[in-house]
């Protein structure tokens, strides 16, 4: 695909404090009006991936174009076309919403004319406009957050780059927030979101690239990478417990059994919808069944199945 | 234009983040000023003397009275004591033995500075008592003012101040909210704007300048008013105060930009602030101290700035106005070269 059709590539990246390599051959890329996910655990590289793309690191090897730009030899081109929401909430929390609004204005918007109206807009659009006066710092977090992004929107970007978007953001304000997120994607922007939340990736992302230790291990849409694993989850609550689930459940596409807690029994199998009868017929042959739950895998199952390890540990 | 007036005017607003640094860069100086000038520099003493039993006695408390200061206030202030009072600050006895009198200062301190005071006042009421006896070997003190006109020395405490806090301010909010930046993670909206590095720059500047002109104008005032005395031209200050506001706001700006942390960046502030004001003819004027400190006083910008100003107190031209305009342009290039460095390194390029 040519690089100019893509709002974000990264290429191979690497990046390294001394001895430790945060970033290690990243590769992927953004369509343009693309919902972006980076998903990994806290220090797998998300945050310095993010840096990188915005020129504030210097990368080690690879390359970054950013709608055709590099951020490192074509800093300024690229930081018009850009818009940063970092991961600490960084504004100025003193100042009412206005006047943050108006300091980014003056730092980043070619056009100051009408500048007022622009920012009145973005603020009531962000539901912000009946506490302007007041100083940010008596915003909620998730206000904060809606600030921040409204600020990295103000001066018409096409790529924003939201590091953890709804970290310290209640459950009501995440919900809102993804909502600004997606009507802003419907009108052709790009982004690049880093994010530990499964549930945040799972909702937003088109596509996700899965990072840990500064290395890509999955890439695709939530769906695909799910579907990839090619298996469900059983679990059933027996009385009594079942003794050797491999043997009863035989014949049945059993991939895995384990017991995460005593009295609970998960199973992993291929296609759980064509099995069900069966397995619910062997079980009440010889125990009484208590319960039984079909899920489907979720992202942290994918990062289990990749690394070993859970997402969230 | 627009984008300028924007950046200052939201530069101004950036008061409200840290309201107690305005308030001591601006307000300090002059309050210092109040205390020093009001009860510190003042040229009256009181000079405890034990209750006279003679004639001579009684004519040495006289003869202190007439004692005068050239601001026209009382030199000494004789406070009589008992004789078995404590010495204290140290006291003058009248003594009398073989019908020979005598004036004798007991004093038992450790301040050689005001043992000093206390003698002189001492020896000048004792001339003023004495000196008719004399004969020829009497001393007599004439004034020859070689200034047109004589103020009190409050006034040039308070004029030689006008550089440090023009400099105080400068350097004390600009390092202060510089390194703030970096702690609240704002200075990333710097480091990621596409406008001219220089317009930021000279926004920044410009508030500083302006924070610096408002602490040297409260001060101007207090003197002023202390004083009764004013300059010839309030612009001709302001001008030259311009290059103390740009040094002040180059050292403030690089010390927040290399070091990052606020407190640190208000120590080197005040530090240099303080350092180039005692250093800088803080207290006279160079050539009346010791040869080395008129030559520590030449590398500080405090030394020039007062001896531009000294005319529009004093109307009496004291150094080659050229070099002092010289110098002054010299330390604000500088100065702001240094900030310049600074601002690159640590906002404008990536990080390695």
């Amino acid at each position: 695909m040519e690089s100019t059709q893509l709002a974000v590539r990264v290429d191979s990246v690497t990046r390294r404090f001394g001895e430790l390599t945060a970033v290690n051959e990243l590769s992927f890329a953004a369509h343009p009006g693309e919902i972006f996910g980076l998903l990994g655990p806290n220090g797998a590289g998300k945050t310095t991936a993010i840096n990188l793309i915005t020129g504030l690191l210097k990368r080690h090897g690879g390359a970054i174009q950013i709608l055709g730009f590099d951020p490192q030899t074509q800093a300024r081109e690229v930081r018009r076309r850009i818009g940063l929401v970092p991961q600490d909430t960084n504004v100025y929390a003193d100042l009412n919403g206005v006047d943050n609004l108006l300091h980014h204005a003056a730092l980043y918007c070619d056009d100051l004319a009408d500048i007022e109206k622009r920012i009145e807009g973005m603020l009531r659009w962000m539901n912000l406009w009946e506490r302007r006066a007041d100083p940010v710092r008596t915003y909620s977090g998730g206000m904060k957050r809606r600030l921040a992004l409204a600020r990295a929107l103000l001066h018409d970007p096409q790529v924003i780059l939201f590091d953890e978007p709804t970290l310290g953001v209640d459950v009501q304000g995440k919900h809102v927030l993804w909502e600004h997120i997606k009507a802003q994607q419907a009108q052709g922007k790009t982004f690049i979101v880093s994010t530990n939340n499964m549930e945040e990736a799972d909702t937003l992302c088109d596509r996700l690239v899965i990072i840990d230790h500064g290395k890509a291990i999955a890439m695709d849409s939530p769906e695909r990478l799910k579907a990839a694993l090619a298996r469900d989850v059983v679990t059933l609550r027996t009385t009594p417990n079942i003794e050797n689930p491999t043997s009863l459940f035989s014949g049945l596409g059993l991939q895995a059994a384990t017991f995460p807690q005593p009295d609970q029994l998960r199973l992993e199998v291929t296609n759980a919808e064509s099995i069900v009868g069966e397995l619910v017929a062997r079980t009440t042959a010889g125990h009484r069944l208590d319960a039984v739950r079909i899920t489907r895998p979720t992202l942290d199952d994918v990062f289990l199945h990749h690394t070993g390890r859970a997402l969230r540990e | 234009m627009r984008r300028l007036r924007l950046l200052i005017r939201n530069e101004l607003k950036m008061v409200r983040t840290a309201l107690p640094i305005h308030l001591i860069a601006i307000l300090q100086p002059a309050l210092m000023y109040s205390i020093m000038a009001g009860v510190l520099v003042h040229p009256t003493f009181d000079v405890n003397v034990t209750r006279p039993t003679n004639e001579v006695g009684q004519q040495l408390i006289e003869a202190m009275h007439e004692v005068g200061s050239p601001d026209g206030v009382p030199y000494i202030n004789p406070v009589l004591r008992g004789e078995d009072d404590p010495i204290g600050a140290g006291v003058v006895t009248i003594e009398e033995t073989d019908h020979q009198v005598r004036a004798v200062y007991h004093y038992g301190l450790i301040d050689s500075n005001i043992v000093k005071n206390l003698r002189n006042r001492l020896t000048a009421a004792a001339l003023r008592l004495w000196n008719d006896s004399l004969d020829g070997r009497a001393v007599t003190i004439v004034e020859h003012p070689w200034l047109p006109q004589d103020p009190p020395y409050n006034l040039y405490f308070g004029m030689a101040m006008l550089p440090m806090t023009t400099f105080l301010a400068a350097a004390l909010i600009g390092g202060f909210l510089t390194a703030q930046e970096f702690e609240f993670d704002t200075i990333i909206e710097y480091r990621l704007s596409p406008i001219s590095p220089t317009l930021v720059f000279f926004a920044r500047l410009i508030r500083l300048v302006l924070m610096s002109w408002l602490s040297a104008s409260v001060l101007l005032i207090v003197v002023g008013l202390f004083n009764r005395v004013w300059p010839a031209s309030i612009p001709a200050v302001a001008l030259i105060l311009l290059p103390i506001a740009l040094i002040g706001g180059g050292i403030g700006l690089s010390a927040g930009l290399m070091l990052r942390s606020s407190l640190p960046a208000f120590v080197i502030g005040l530090g240099s602030a303080f350092g180039c004001w005692i250093l800088g003819a803080a207290f006279g004027l160079p050539t009346g101290f010791s040869s080395a400190y008129e030559f520590v006083s030449r590398l500080v910008p405090n030394s020039y700035a007062v001896e531009l100003l000294f005319p529009l107190y004093y109307d009496t031209t004291i150094a080659d106005s050229l070099r002092s305009i010289l110098a002054l342009t010299i330390f604000s290039l500088a100065a702001l070269g240094l900030a310049a460095l600074a601002y690159r390194r640590r906002v404008l390029i990536q990080q390695e």
